[in-house]
């Protein structure tokens, strides 16, 4: 309460705060003493104890001769506060512009003040980062911002602008900016327009905010997207999901389907996926059960499915539809199915298809007795054995492919090593082969084969691809024939053993017919003799019987005298004799191997042709061969056929063996008829040969060998010299 | 007994020398002969039946001799077979001897030992055509007794009395008696034992 009079300077002192009191009085003595103004700020106690703060100013008065110090105090505790605070919201603004930036600046949000009046437009920093630029503080004409819009969006920016200010709407708009280094960024901008009292917008404030990788990661998605249902469209393949799928069994499996399973299912996607009901309805009747089966034990196990089901469309087409799917567990729990939906029509009538062509293919193979197969002959590794090429080993195809060993270990022994052989050489080589080969099938019989083989250059050394069938049937008739033709050759030339020995049985049985006749008739005649009186007429009828058997039996032993001495009719040509001997030795060649011995010709050259019967010739050359044969049948040996002229230009061929040899009277009486050391011989086969060979002007001798065996030799004369 | 036909000595063998010679030597004792140079041309003679014997020669050019013999029962020509060859051995005589051959003879053969099994084979010719006459006339007797004597007949035969036969087939004695006598008679059968003998024979031999 104001009070008139004085107060005395320790009351004045008392009402100043205590820190502030020195300093006041300080002050005034300082400005005492300077005669100049005192000035301080203070701060004064009230009676209830409440500070306030004061700002005095002091002056000194001199006149009246006494010094006066006469001054103001302003209380200013107020000012001082408002300033303080005003300190404080500055302080605050600072903070939050410092936040607002940082905060712009993570979230790309650039803030922009378009002053509508001066036209003209302030960025914050960020929006200057956006644009590429160095924040700057003074604000940017209106050209330059339009500058800075893609030129494409500039009028699309300004129209929208525009129309916020005459709506006084908000402004809203994405469009494309141009960084000075030429980049192009999108930013989603908002802009707010700002009215003075008149309600005339005077300012828009707005935000941009850079979306350029959210604009690019949407395309990128969109894209994925599109890739994803075109590469389903193009593959025929849709993808589907169910959530309930084996977890309740119910019409409504909470099906997902993409817009591919609709197409391969003919459905229309507007209609939503079918229920269980409805999606069972499209499968084919047939495969239906087998289907619900499987969707079943989906539903049960929640194990994985592969299946392919014949589908029927709205429209009737028949699809082939396979589908897999999958259960999802995430973290343990089961999560449904999910899976792929593939239209596999095409595949599957390409797979019908060549299943037809390969039963076709098999059919054929097992019709003529091929197969057809594909293996590494060097890894002894086997890519391909159809069903008929194990058919001909005897095996099983249907347990699987075959180890390339189970084969091979069929092949008989004797046969095995040549065909290592061959394998070997055509394998190093890179080259084809073609052999022919015998085995023991698993049912024991033996068959021969003959394996074709190519080798695959487009592939790894030792990789070939060929066929194998069975020539057992046309060996056997080879074999026939060739036993036929052997068969007929012996024939032909009367001259095996035991030819010999039928002919002689022949012959006697021949001999013997009319001899016994003679005796009957003879004993006839005796008794129509002894009749009384004796019946003449018919004795003498006996007797001309008699006569005519006698000759009949004289008949067929000069016919056997004539065949011993010239053999069967002769037709004597121009003849080679290594033709002749060629030809036997093929002939013989089998026995002889049979045997163990081996054929070696030891031929002169120039050998004169003979003029002979090629027959006869071959009857003296088999009966030699075959002696030699016969004396190495138990040992096998070598027989070697030689052949020389001689200085009367004779030639003379030796059949020598190493068998076991002559004994020196056997020497004498070799050439002797009915002479054999042999159990079946007939002893005609030496007479015979020496017959033919003089019946040429030749000779015909056995010498004992230096070493084991004997040789046979003959001379025959050349066809110049000839004419016997 | 019809009288027997003349017996004629039938020879096939393909060598003309030889059959001409033993149809000489047959004929010049006084038997007819005939020869064939095949068996299949002594099946065509007619008629086959004609009492005889064969001269076979075990080698002929179609069908061998001993498989001839085998031909000739199986259609039920019983002509006793004298086998000739030219060379035989013991197994293929055993054979044709086993089959029921008379002789097995070697060529040549001496005339006496062929001659000798023709007489053999004509005797065993004929004491067999005897008998199947006597089983004729047997089968021809017992073909004229009526039902009711060949039953009271077959049990005589077995051995039971007439009182047995007329229980056995509930009639009288007496005319078991009657039946009896008459089969007796019919059969020609002077002695129950005599009747036993034929019934016998009807038995174990049928008629041809």
């Amino acid at each position: 309460m104001p009070q008139v009079g004085s107060f005395d300077i320790a009351k004045v002192s008392e009402a100043i705060h205590p820190d502030d009191r020195e300093a006041v009085f300080r002050t005034a003595d300082e400005a005492i003493r300077s005669g100049t103004r005192a000035d301080c700020e203070h701060r004064l106690i009230r009676p209830d104890g409440e500070i306030r703060v004061v700002h005095s100013l002091g002056d000194l008065n001199n006149s009246e001769g006494r010094t006066q110090m006469f001054g103001t105090t302003q209380d200013i505790t107020d000012r001082r506060r408002a300033e303080e605070e005003r300190q404080v919201l500055y302080r605050e603004l600072q903070e939050s512009r410092v936040s607002l930036e940082e905060a712009e600046r993570l979230a790309h949000v650039g803030s922009w003040v378009w002053d509508l009046e001066k036209n003209h437009v302030t960025y914050s920093d960020e929006y200057y980062r956006i644009f590429g630029l160095v924040p700057r503080k003074d604000p940017l004409d209106i050209a330059t911002v339009r500058e800075m819009i893609h030129p494409e969006d500039r009028g699309y920016v300004f129209r929208t602008a525009e129309d916020a200010i005459r709506s006084g709407e908000r402004a809203e708009c994405e469009h494309r900016i141009l960084r000075p280094s030429g980049e192009i960024r999108i930013v989603h901008s908002l802009g707010d327009l700002k009215k003075d009292a008149s309600g005339r917008p005077y300012q828009m404030f707005g935000v941009s905010q850079d979306i350029t990788d959210r604009k690019l990661a949407e395309q990128a998605l969109r894209r994925s997207q599109f890739y994803l249902r075109e590469g389903e469209r193009l593959a025929h393949i849709g993808s589907w999901a169910s959530k309930y799928l084996g977890t309740r069994w119910s019409e409504d499996l909470d099906i997902y389907w993409s817009d591919e399973v609709y197409k391969i299912f003919g459905f229309d996607p507007k209609n939503g996926p079918p229920s269980l009901q409805q999606f069972l309805a499209a499968v084919h009747p047939q495969d239906r059960a087998s289907l619900t089966e499987t969707m079943k034990m989906l539903h049960e196990q929640h194990c994985n499915c592969d299946v392919t089901n014949r589908i029927v469309r709205p429209d009737g087409e028949i699809r082939y539809v396979r589908c897999v799917g999958i259960p999802v567990v995430e973290n343990g729990v089961f999560q449904g199915f999910h899976g792929t939906t593939m239209d596999v029509t095409e595949q599957e009538l390409l797979t019908q298809e060549l299943r037809r062509e390969q039963a076709y293919l098999a059919e054929a193979q097992s019709l003529t007795h091929v197969g057809s197969w594909a293996c590494n002959l060097a890894t002894r590794e086997i890519f391909h054995s159809s069903d008929e090429n194990a058919r001909l080993y005897g095996f099983d195809s249907s347990q699987g492919p075959l180890p390339f060993d189970l084969f091979y270990a069929t092949i008989l022994p004797e046969d095995e090593r040549i065909i290592r052989t061959k394998l070997e050489n055509a394998t190093s080589a890179g080259a084809d082969y073609d052999v022919d080969f015998r085995i023991r099938r698993t049912d024991g019989a033996i068959r021969f084969l003959r394996g074709i083989g190519h080798h695959n250059p487009a592939q790894e050394a030792g990789e070939y691809f060929g066929i194998t069938m069975d020539i057992t049937d046309r060996k056997r008739a080879e074999e026939e024939s060739e036993r036929l033709r052997q068969l007929e050759a012996d024939l032909a030339h009367i001259n095996r053993v035991n030819m010999m020995g039928e002919l002689a049985a022949a012959l006697a049985h021949e001999i013997k017919q009319p001899i016994a006749a003679s005796i009957t008739s003879a004993n006839a005649l005796l008794r129509w003799l002894a009749h009384d009186p004796p019946d003449l007429e018919r004795a003498r009828a006996t007797a001309a019987r008699i006569e005519q058997d006698g000759n009949r039996a004289a008949e067929v032993i000069n016919s056997l005298q004539s065949f011993y001495r010239t053999g069967i009719p002769t037709n004597r040509q121009s003849v080679d004799l290594k033709e002749i001997i060629g030809e036997m030795t093929v002939l013989l060649r089998a026995e002889a191997e049979r045997n163990s011995i081996a054929i070696r010709q030891q031929l002169s050259a120039g050998m004169p042709t003979l003029f002979a019967s090629r027959v006869q010739l071959h009857q003296v050359l088999m009966n030699l061969m075959l002696n030699a044969i016969e004396a190495m049948k138990d040992t096998g040996g070598e027989m070697t056929i030689n052949t020389q002229v001689d200085p009367n230009g004779r030639l003379v061929t030796s059949v020598s063996d190493t068998g076991v040899g002559l004994t020196a009277e056997n020497i004498e009486r070799i050439f002797d008829p009915f002479h054999t050391t042999k159990p079946q011989g007939t002893g005609m086969g030496l007479t015979i040969t020496r017959s033919i060979v003089e019946s040429y002007g030749g000779r015909v001798w056995a010498t004992a060998n230096q070493g084991a065996g004997a040789t046979f030799h003959f001379t025959l004369p050349g066809e110049t010299e000839g004419h016997v | 007994m019809k009288p027997a036909a003349v017996p004629t000595v039938f020879i096939v063998d393909d060598d003309r020398g030889m059959r001409q010679a033993v149809q000489d030597l047959v004929e010049s004792v006084g038997l007819r002969a005939e020869s064939f140079a095949t068996g299949e041309e002594f099946l065509s003679r007619q008629p086959t039946s004609d009492p005889g014997c064969l001269v076979l020669d075990v080698r002929l050019p179609q069908m061998s001799g001993l498989d001839f013999q085998r031909r000739l029962t199986d259609i039920g020509i019983q002509v006793p077979i004298i086998f000739i060859t030219a060379h035989g051995d013991v197994p293929m005589s055993v054979r044709a001897l086993k089959s029921g051959a008379v002789e097995f003879l070697t060529k040549p053969f001496r005339d006496q030992d062929l001659l000798d099994a023709i007489h053999q084979a004509l005797q065993r010719d004929r004491a067999a055509r005897e008998q199947q006459a006597e089983v004729h006339e047997l089968h021809g007797r017992y073909k004229a007794l009526t039902t009711r004597e060949r039953e009271v007949m077959e049990l005589v035969v077995s051995g039971m009395l007439n009182k047995q036969i007329a229980s056995e087939i509930g009639i009288s004695e007496a005319t078991v008696k009657i039946h009896r006598g008459n089969a007796m008679q019919k059969m020609q059968a002077g002695s129950l034992i005599e009747l036993v003998r034929i019934a016998d024979k009807i038995k174990h031999i049928p008629p041809k």
